[in-house]
């Protein structure tokens, strides 16, 4: 009983602490936050983008995922559905916590029939022709930027930090980008991208977020593009959190059988 | 063809009902030879169909195509017909199928199991240059580790181009007339004439790699050349015709593939030891003009992607062992492969540069294509083959130079 108490008196000074550091979070705490705000074990979920160029014509493509935390290593499956010419095609990830680690990449292509290893070093490249790259959908690490707080205001109702992250590496494809990080939650409500010559290229919107079991989720979100008139809204459906998928999901045997 | 509609429309009915998937392609493609005459080189349309379910424990593929040439002749036929049974570490795959193996792009060494349909040369698109071949497969796994064993229990050539094709084989001269003897050009269909491979693999963070080996049968047949000589002077015996009789032949194989990335580049290697290949010789006094050899065909290759640009390049080498300088081959036959491929507009526009070069003959086959996703699954393609060089592979083929238009609905 004695060892329990003082447990709950640590885990109280703990979070008194851990009170105090908030009212003095750097930009760096802030968006380190956000990058390890809890996801949950593993989940699963159809991803829809559609796809909408300056005469409003619309693309559509929809894609089943599969996510697992390993410990050091989060596991991606990706199965496309939607259009018709890359159906069946499946993607896998390995993504490491050690920052000084690529990732490793598959594709399987049903013309090809055969799982191929692919160069991991595309992260600024254009997820399907979306105005989202492969980091803007949260693939970058906060070390890999230099963070500062620009100010504390309210967006859609919430107090957020307002934060300026830079790169590190100058030749990194934006110059810039400024976030609005809703206090408490964790989430990045809006953020605004600059391109390598410091001119406005496009913002990201959360439309719609949600709670599942205790997990903040994304399950709407907006990438306007200025530049090119594009835009891409990205929403999320059919989403299960800590259901328990099994290891055996992310092998080369499921990448050749499809869902 | 009301029928076929009333089959198709039936087919699509009973298949919703019963949740399995349909997906396919309808194709037209248009193809002139870049030279004085402008002749077609190809008018096709293609519809295509996959008809499939993948269930818990058994799913099925049926793949039926029908190609129509000119517009009047009809080639109709399954390229795959199997069913899956799959059990906690085991799948089996029985009937007809493409079974594809190894690392290379666009070259086949040990990518050997299914043979190729090589009636319009090497421009096909890989999924129609594989021939389904009838086989039980069975894959075992532990993790990402696999076992695969393959009993192919009848053999199926490559198909060649026929003798009126423009990519019918240029055949070297002789110093004779030529005729030819099938009669030991076909493989008996029993069990003794059966093939087998294995293969060994792993997919794991630092590197991917397979281990096979095969007992097959020679993929295109071995020339034997059997010389008849006029012996009316027997001081001075002429030779009055040649006739050459294609038979196929037994042949091992074992090799491995592995392919592994190094900070931004996948680095690609596949190579196989071939025991017991017939090679033709120039020597008079070898029975029937062959001789057995073994040889090694092994591959390097790089891919990395710069500024949104894929680069992929390999080299590829043949080497005959224990080589006799009367061999029609060179001890070292030495290519290379050039792939630059990017995408535009959102994903809308695709480039791509795909180049193989035949070190050893100095010909190449040059084919630059830009497609158009005017819609999702609908694609527009223009393309060029270009063939360069007097000799060897693709040189042979120095007028068949081709535009080729490719208009596709993907469902």
């Amino acid at each position: 009983m004695k060892h329990n108490i003082t447990i709950a008196l640590i885990g109280i000074m703990l979070s008194a602490t851990g009170l105090l550091a908030q009212q003095k979070l750097t930009g760096l705490e802030v968006m380190e936050k956000v990058y390890n705000r809890p996801k949950g074990n593993d989940m699963e979920a159809t991803l829809t983008m559609i796809l909408i160029n300056s005469n409003g014509d619309r693309r559509v493509r929809k894609i089943k995922q599969f996510i697992r935390d390993f410990g050091k290593v989060e596991k991606k499956i990706m199965f496309f559905i939607e259009p018709a010419d890359v159906k069946n095609t499946s993607f896998m990830n390995w993504s490491y916590d050690d920052a000084n680690k690529d990732d490793d990449q598959w594709i399987y292509l049903p013309a090809l029939k055969k799982v191929k290893r692919i160069s991991s070093d595309s992260k600024g490249d254009y997820f399907m022709g979306s105005d989202f790259t492969y980091d803007d959908l949260g693939n970058r690490k906060p070390q890999e930027d230099n963070h500062k707080i620009l100010r504390e205001e309210k967006y859609m109702g919430e107090d957020c930090y307002v934060i300026e992250s830079t790169p590190k590496d100058p030749d990194y494809m934006y110059s810039k980008t400024i976030t609005w990080v809703v206090k408490g939650k964790w989430i990045g409500l809006k953020r605004e991208f600059y391109d390598e010559d410091g001119e406005y290229l496009k913002t990201l919107k959360v439309k719609k977020y949600t709670n599942i079991n205790g997990i903040w989720v994304l399950t709407e979100v907006e990438m306007d593009n200025a530049q090119t008139n594009h835009k891409t809204i990205m929403k999320l459906t059919d989403i299960k959190i800590n259901s328990g998928i099994p290891a055996r999901m992310f092998t080369e045997r499921m990448m050749k059988r499809g869902l | 063809m009301k029928k076929i509609l009333t089959v198709i429309l039936l087919l699509h009915s009973t298949v919703m009902a019963q949740n399995i998937d349909i997906d396919g392609f309808a194709r037209n493609y248009i193809g002139v030879l870049i030279n004085d005459s402008l002749d077609y080189s190809i008018i096709q349309n293609t519809f295509n169909l996959n008809i499939y379910r993948t269930g818990d424990k058994a799913g099925f593929k049926v793949n039926p195509y029908i190609y129509q040439y000119d517009g009047k002749n009809l080639e109709i036929g399954l390229r795959e017909a199997y069913l899956d049974i799959y059990f906690p570490s085991i799948d089996l795959r029985i009937g007809k199928q493409q079974i594809i193996w190894g690392k290379a792009d666009g070259v086949f060494i040990t990518d050997i199991v299914s043979p190729k349909d090589l009636t319009e040369f090497i421009l096909r698109d890989f999924s129609e240059i594989r021939m389904g071949i009838t086989a039980v497969k069975g894959d075992y796994y532990i993790g990402n580790n696999t076992l695969e064993l393959v009993w192919v229990p009848v053999f199926t050539p490559t198909k060649l181009p026929p003798k009126n094709s423009i990519w019918y084989p240029k055949r070297p001269d002789f110093p004779a007339p030529v005729n030819f003897d099938y009669s030991k050009a076909q493989v008996r269909h029993d069990l003794k004439n059966s093939e087998f491979f294995g293969k060994v693999s792993a997919l794991t963070g630092p590197i991917d790699f397979e281990i096979m080996g095969a007992y097959t049968w020679e993929d295109e047949p071995t020339m034997h050349l059997i010389k008849h000589f006029n012996l009316s002077d027997p001081q001075h015996p002429l030779l009055d015709s040649i006739t050459i009789l294609p038979e196929y032949h037994r042949l091992k194989v074992g090799g491995l593939s592995f392919s592994s990335s190094i900070g931004p580049i996948v680095l690609r290697g596949e190579g196989a030891f071939y025991k017991g290949k017939y090679f033709n010789t120039t020597e008079p006094n070898i029975t029937e003009s062959v001789i057995k050899k073994d040889y090694i065909h092994y591959l390097l290759g790089v891919d990395c992607s710069i500024k949104g640009w894929n680069i992929s390049s390999q080299f590829i080498q043949k080497y005959i062992l224990d080589y006799d300088d009367y061999l029609q081959d060179d001890q070292f036959s030495n290519m290379a492969t050039l792939l630059i491929a990017r995408n535009f507009m959102h994903e809308t526009l695709h480039f791509s540069l795909f180049t193989y070069y035949d070190i050893t003959t100095k010909s190449s086959l040059i084919r630059p294509k830009l497609s158009y996703d005017v819609s999702d699954g609908f694609n527009v393609l223009v393309g060029l083959n270009i063939f360069t060089g007097d000799t060897g592979i693709f040189g042979q083929y120095g007028n068949n130079d081709m535009i080729y238009t490719q208009v596709k609905y993907n469902f």
